[in-house]
């Protein structure tokens, strides 16, 4: 039976698994897991309780590794690779997405230089998708200060077929084909930083989410601004101002259970990383973007926090982030706890529950 | 036998084992490296050497031998040693 919440925390220096308890309130810390790997993400697939994780070296290079055992053994993928011909190589690895309940043994993976994987055999072999590979937009795409990141992969519950992905610096794109083609669906979302505002890619989605309950439903957090569409990316609103105090800022949560609920940790601007003004809180909507919130309770005050594009999770009880600090931050009854303090920096986190 | 030792990290990725044995006919420095069971760690995916990776053999840092093409004539260890960078 579940027990309570375990959080996947992947930080700069390791992987360490936090485990809560029912309220959220009293945490218990383990790890380094793979120590001195720079964990960008680390997720539980829920369909046969595998971990896998995105664990990159500054020496060894990036790698994808996986444990059948709660994190006690891992095992390592085989080596990921481009074609020769593509003239591109693996620099790291960002993100592993677990494929539907119908798909055991798919598994997704968003890479730089802005490449998607899948692996159809558990992730002990990845194969890449050509359709992004060789995008005719490609040369329209531009690296961020984290590389030419593929940082979220989200499937269409309802349909296999259909799926997004979001780069930083290319954009938005989905598949209606299961992956052959890829369109861009960037209408209406803003590049402050290119001659043309609004142009058919090279936007800085900071992260891309799918509703599970209303799939034709995104959020996006981007470089400038925040955003909802309701008709599958086929367009874009503007939802910041209203209460949020800047546009800027990296992750984005939502509420399974509620299609209208996001939450941002807004940061002060594209040339500085950090709460604003010493305000470090996650600012809440309910009205689909209309109005929001601030959520400061329990935050330290005043705080300069930085919280990165994979640093954040939610699940139907609770939110979750962590700092490049090294504080793990969970809400219970509305309250945010400090559940850990002085990890290395926090590069990702996922949560998922606990069983005995 | 020439003895390789590799650092730390490497060694909890091939289950806790920090020195390997490989067979003293080996010709080169790559090929004995291309044996561990690390390998993959040890070279990029278009079969280099990893930047930041240090390689010395008898104490001769392999760069002045021709790197993956250092003959291993007569060696006794290979060290791989991670390069020192970043805080």
């Amino acid at each position: 039976m579940a027990i309570g919440v375990l959080a996947l925390v992947g930080t700069r220096k390791g992987l360490f698994m936090l485990r809560g308890d029912d309220a959220r309130r009293t945490w218990h810390a383990e790890g380094p897991l793979l120590d001195g790997w720079g964990v960008y993400h680390a997720t539980v697939d829920a369909r046969d309780g595998t971990v896998y994780a995105a664990a990159n070296h500054l020496v060894y290079g990036p790698t994808i590794q996986f444990s059948a055992d709660g994190g006690k053994t891992w095992q390592r993928s085989k080596k990921l690779s481009l074609p020769e011909w593509s003239g591109l190589t693996v620099n790291a690895a960002w993100h592993i997405e677990p494929g539907l309940p119908r798909d055991p043994g798919t598994l997704y993976l968003g890479a730089d230089p802005g490449v998607l994987f899948r692996s159809d055999d558990h992730g002990r072999t990845w194969e890449p998708n050509l359709g992004i590979l060789e995008h005719p937009t490609r040369d329209r795409w531009y690296p961020g200060a984290g590389g030419l990141c593929l940082h979220s992969i989200q499937v269409d519950p309802r349909d296999r077929r259909r799926m997004y992905v979001g780069i930083t610096a290319a954009g938005s794109f989905r598949t209606d084909d299961g992956g052959q083609t890829w369109m861009p669906v960037n209408k209406n979302v803003a590049v402050d930083h290119l001659p043309e505002m609004y142009p058919e890619v090279g936007q800085c989605v900071h992260k891309l989410l799918l509703h599970p309950a209303r799939p034709e439903r995104l959020w996006q957090q981007g470089h400038f601004g925040v955003y909802r569409s309701d008709d599958c990316g086929d367009s874009w609103d503007r939802l910041d101002g209203n209460g949020l105090p800047t546009s800027f800022g990296f992750p984005i949560m939502i509420d399974p259970k509620d299609p209208d609920a996001a939450f941002v940790i807004p940061e002060k601007s594209p040339e500085y990383h950090y709460c604003p003004d010493g305000q470090f809180a996650v600012y809440r909507t309910r009205d689909g973007g209309q109005t929001w919130q601030q959520m400061s309770d329990g935050l330290p005050r005043p705080a300069w926090a930085a919280v990165l594009r994979e640093a954040s999770a939610f699940d139907a009880d609770s939110l979750y982030f962590g700092t490049q600090s090294g504080s793990f931050f969970a809400l219970a009854d509305g309250t945010w706890i400090e559940a850990v303090r002085h990890l290395p920096p926090i590069l990702s986190v996922e949560v998922t529950q606990w069983f005995t | 036998m020439v003895h390789v030792i590799v650092p730390s990290v490497l060694a909890a990725q091939a289950e806790g084992q920090q020195r390997f044995d490989v067979a003293a006919e080996t010709e080169t420095v790559g090929d004995a490296l291309r044996a561990l069971p690390v390998a993959d760690l040890l070279f990029n995916e278009r079969g280099e050497w990893n930047g930041y990776l240090n390689v010395y053999v008898d104490g001769t840092d392999t760069r002045e031998r021709g790197g993956p093409a250092c003959p291993l004539t007569g060696a006794r260890e290979i060290r791989v040693i991670a390069m020192v960078a970043g805080g």
